[in-house]
């Protein structure tokens, strides 16, 4: 008897569950002295709820979920003490779109970087035509996909709440609605842009690791309170799966992998698409992606003023160093030996300019001046 | 007052649509799934969702994008009594309201979607068990007459082998007669 208390843990059937899957399956828990429930949620609303009032232990979450939880009430405060991967996520347009934009444009259509110029060009074309907008689908509003959506809209000079419509869209269901022709195109995680592909549904146009290199996106998520009560839990869940992300990362190991996600009680998705993200995108723990760094917290929060979803007067430093716990992260790393090059503990130390794609500096020193200074923004204004 | 049932669950929703026809003066209707034009078309005052439809984080949205919208969508466990919130979340249901809506009202709405669920989950767990015990029985019959056959006992004799094989090994009576069945299967050949 580890004296532990059993957990259950929450996650949606998405490629990033990875580190959760695996630690149950491999043993992972089991050998932490953790007997562990895992339960598929299938909304990150309930998956936060449940959280919330401690029907789950702890969860697969959103990031930008985790820092948005104890905003409106501190007693909602969550924790994100370790990130569960990194990229993974794209956005794909259906083929019908994608070969309009090819006509318009077939050079930017082969490089990512500028695929919504194309974009751009015909929204500005519909609009004179008097056609419908076009439908993009996200996951939530707090979510990486939506803010890599919208950033990605707007750098080509889109709007994405005028210009175009933004609905949320639960990710098994994306590729449905895109063969119903509800939307056109989305932002989602792995492994619903490759289904699109393999069924000639739809085509990616920008991956996440090239909107941002090295971007961040789930997290582990606990409430701060259930950190405090359970201090010897987590240590030994962060422990599990950082072991399981280290096995997830492995290639030699991504047979296994697939075949275990793509279990119906797991992810449920053709082994093939499963596999492709895990072949060049998603990273789960080499680069220090399990580190839950503060620059990318105050990336979120900056969005989240940008998109007026918090007020500017919001003490975003505050925010970003009581929910992201990088010291939580590097006590349990540190704790399994040699599993990270010691360096890259500390990889967040001093904060390095973070460029996305279209190389406009982020300094996460100036987050506030970062989020407002963008030409298509909806930062609030007044009382 | 409108209310809107949306769960995948048509059976589970067609029992909170009946349990709500009966509480107060309302309009109930219920969807499998959510449809914005629908729902705009019903303009309900409130929506209450099964935590296991994946349509919740579309309400979300909506509740989100609210702000400048006149008919503001709010979580109602947001604002309500402390415990009322785990106990919605633990049964399994969710509920957003228009903003300005009595608290009191959709309390009762809650209350009533709460205990169907309950119902619900009660009633296939009974139903289940149902099967199950049914199956067991006719299992234990079949390894009897098996035991009558081969042993030459009679009914009495072989249900207390059966039973004292269950014991002996501490499985259930049900599970014996099945391993029973299934060697008894092998050695004749039934398997492969």
């Amino acid at each position: 008897m580890s004296g532990l208390a059993d957990l259950t843990l929450g996650f949606i059937p998405l490629t990033d569950c990875a580190p959760l899957v695996v630690a149950k399956a491999q043993g992972f828990f089991a050998e932490e002295g953790l007997e562990v429930s895992l339960s598929r949620e299938a909304s990150w609303a309930t998956i936060r709820d449940k959280v919330l009032v401690g029907a789950l232990d702890g969860a697969h979450m959103l990031a930008p979920m985790a820092l948005a939880a104890g905003l409106n009430d501190p007693r909602a405060a969550m924790l994100a003490p370790l990130a569960l991967n990194q990229n993974g996520s794209a956005i794909t347009v259906s083929a019908r779109l994608a070969a309009q934009l090819r006509e318009i444009d077939p050079e930017a259509m082969a490089a990512p970087l500028i695929t919504a110029a194309p974009l751009a060009k015909l929204v500005e074309r519909r609009r004179e035509q008097g056609a419908p907008t076009l439908t993009f689908a996200m996951v939530f509003p707090q979510s990486m996909h939506n803010y890599a959506l919208r950033y990605w809209l707007a750098e080509a000079g889109i709007d994405p709440d005028q210009d175009v419509r933004l609905v949320v869209t639960p990710p098994p269901r994306m590729v449905e609605h895109l063969r119903s022709g509800e939307i056109d195109g989305f932002c989602v995680g792995a492994p619903w842009n490759a289904v699109a592909v393999e069924e000639g549904l739809g085509e990616m146009l920008i991956k996440a690791s090239q909107l941002w290199p090295g971007g961040p996106d789930k997290v582990f998520g606990v409430t701060a309170g259930w950190a405090e009560r359970h201090p010897g839990e987590l240590r030994a869940a962060l422990r599990a799966l950082i072991r399981a992300a280290t096995w997830a990362d492995e290639p030699g190991n991504h047979a296994e992998l697939v075949a275990l996600l793509a279990r119906p009680e797991h992810v449920g998705a053709e082994p093939e698409a499963l596999a492709r993200a895990l072949r060049s995108e998603i990273v789960f723990h080499r680069d220090a992606a399990g580190l839950p760094r503060r620059e990318h917290a105050l990336w979120f929060l900056s969005q989240m003023v940008r998109w007026g979803q918090v007020r500017p007067e919001l003490d975003l430093d505050a925010v970003a160093d009581a929910v992201y716990r990088p010291d939580l992260f590097r006590e349990a790393a540190a704790s399994l030996g040699p599993v990270l090059e010691p360096a890259m503990l500390f990889a967040d130390a001093a904060p390095t300019g973070s460029d996305l794609f279209d190389g406009t500096p982020f300094d996460s020193t100036k987050a506030l001046a970062y989020a407002t200074g963008f030409p298509i923004s909806r930062v609030r204004t007044g009382a | 007052m409108r209310v809107l049932v949306i769960d995948p669950d048509s059976a589970r929703a067609a029992l909170v649509a009946e349990g709500l026809e009966g509480v107060q003066p309302l309009e109930v209707r219920r969807a499998a799934a959510f449809d914005e034009r629908e729902v705009a078309a019903f303009a309900p005052d409130v929506v209450v969702i099964a935590a296991d439809s994946p349509d919740r984080d579309t309400l979300e949205s909506l509740r989100e994008a609210s702000q400048n919208n006149p008919r503001a969508v709010v979580m109602f466990v947001d604002r309500s009594e402390p415990g009322l919130a785990e106990q919605a979340v633990r049964a399994g249901v969710a509920a957003y309201v228009v903003d300005g809506l009595a608290p009191a009202r959709v309390r009762s709405v809650l209350d009533v979607a709460m205990s169907r669920f309950a119902l619900t989950q009660q009633l296939r767990g009974d139903l289940a068990k149902a099967k199950a015990d049914l199956e067991s029985r006719k299992i234990i019959d079949r390894a009897k007459g098996l035991l009558m056959k081969e042993r030459g006992l009679d009914e009495d004799g072989a249900y207390r082998l059966l039973r004292k094989l269950a014991m002996d090994r501490g499985k259930p009576i049900g599970s014996v007669a099945a391993d029973l069945l299934a060697f008894a299967g092998v050695l004749k050949g039934d398997a492969s």
